[in-house]
């Protein structure tokens, strides 16, 4: 992370205020753990209203789903920071590798690791909360690729209070 | 499991209406998705509501809750069509974006593309204005039963 031109507001500020600002991803009690310019990582608690199959008590994926287009949307905005734009999904496609365990929370972790003038190009991976440190990518639950178009906005390009 | 399979069994005879099919799935309700019959076709509805916007100052849907309301849609989909009815696992599901999904309602069909012993290929389209706009297309794989892989 760079100090010059330091905004007076950090990658986590700016990825904290938007999610409290996304009323979905509010309601999905969605927690950004970390944002640097490499990696953002977000984690999404169990919640019984967001189970898929009520036999097992699984999370559904299409929660999954919303939590890392969530976390690829900030990992985006971590490298454009400290200007602002907006990055509407154009594609993304997610393996699920593994279902999640009940009652365990689950953490995303996604880079932007191409930004071009008008793409961007995000990495995601979900783990078990507790188990992201392991290098075994047996432990991952799953996995996502995503492009996002960025739109500048005229005159707005700083984020302001 | 078998009372999945008779609701799936009296789903298709038109005695118990499809929506008690959404409505034992709590992502589906925590979304608010409906569905509706017009003969043997269904069409899934997302209705517009505050709880599924993304961006706040647009108005815009979150893409999110479009893809797990499209994916929720062709898993209930498949769940008709099975001789024996289980709950289908999502592999894989890939998502084109095509428009703003803009603050009303939403709605899906589902085509099933194959339908193996183990495996679904599903295409599901989304809109919003007219059918032949989708705002959404998405294609995804599921698995239809584990039990039996082995055999």
């Amino acid at each position: 992370m760079t100090s010059q031109d330091a905004p007076g507001y950090t990658r986590l500020d700016i990825c904290r205020r938007f999610v409290a600002s996304v009323k979905h991803s509010t309601l999905l009690e969605l927690e950004v753990l970390e944002a640097d310019e490499e990696t953002v990582r977000v984690r999404m608690p169990y919640q019984d209203v967001l189970v898929g199959n009520p036999e097992t008590g699984v999370t559904h994926g299409g929660a999954i789903f919303a939590l890392m287009d969530q976390a690829g949307g900030l990992a985006n905005a971590c490298r454009i920071f400290p200007d602002f734009e907006i990055t509407p999904t154009i594609d993304m496609r997610v393996d699920h590798l593994r279902a999640p365990r009940p009652r365990h929370a689950v953490v995303c972790e996604a880079h932007c690791y191409r930004l071009s003038q008008h793409v961007a190009f995000v990495r995601m991976s979900v783990f078990e909360e507790g188990t992201e440190n392991e290098p075994a990518s047996s432990e991952l639950l799953a996995t996502g690729l995503a492009t996002y178009m960025r739109m500048k906005l005229p005159g707005a390009s700083r984020v302001v209070n | 499991m078998d009372a999945l399979k008779s609701l799936v069994e009296s789903c298709r005879r038109g005695e118990t209406p499809y929506q008690t099919l959404i409505e034992r799935v709590p992502y589906a309700c925590f979304l608010g998705i409906e569905v509706a019959a017009h003969g043997e076709e269904l069409v899934f509805m997302l209705p517009k509501s505050p709880s599924n916007l993304g961006n706040p100052t647009l108005p815009a849907l979150h893409g999110g809750a479009v893809a797990g309301f499209m994916e929720q849609a062709a898993i209930i989909f498949l769940l008709l069509q099975m001789g024996e009815p289980r709950v289908p696992k999502t592999i894989d599901f890939t998502i084109d974006y095509l428009r703003a999904g803009h603050f009303r309602d939403t709605f899906a069909e589902c085509r099933v593309t194959r339908l193996g012993r183990r495996v679904a290929n599903v295409h599901i389209s989304a809109w919003q204005v007219r059918r032949s706009e989708p705002i959404a297309i998405a294609r995804a794989h599921f698995l239809l039963s584990e039990e039996t892989a082995s055999d």
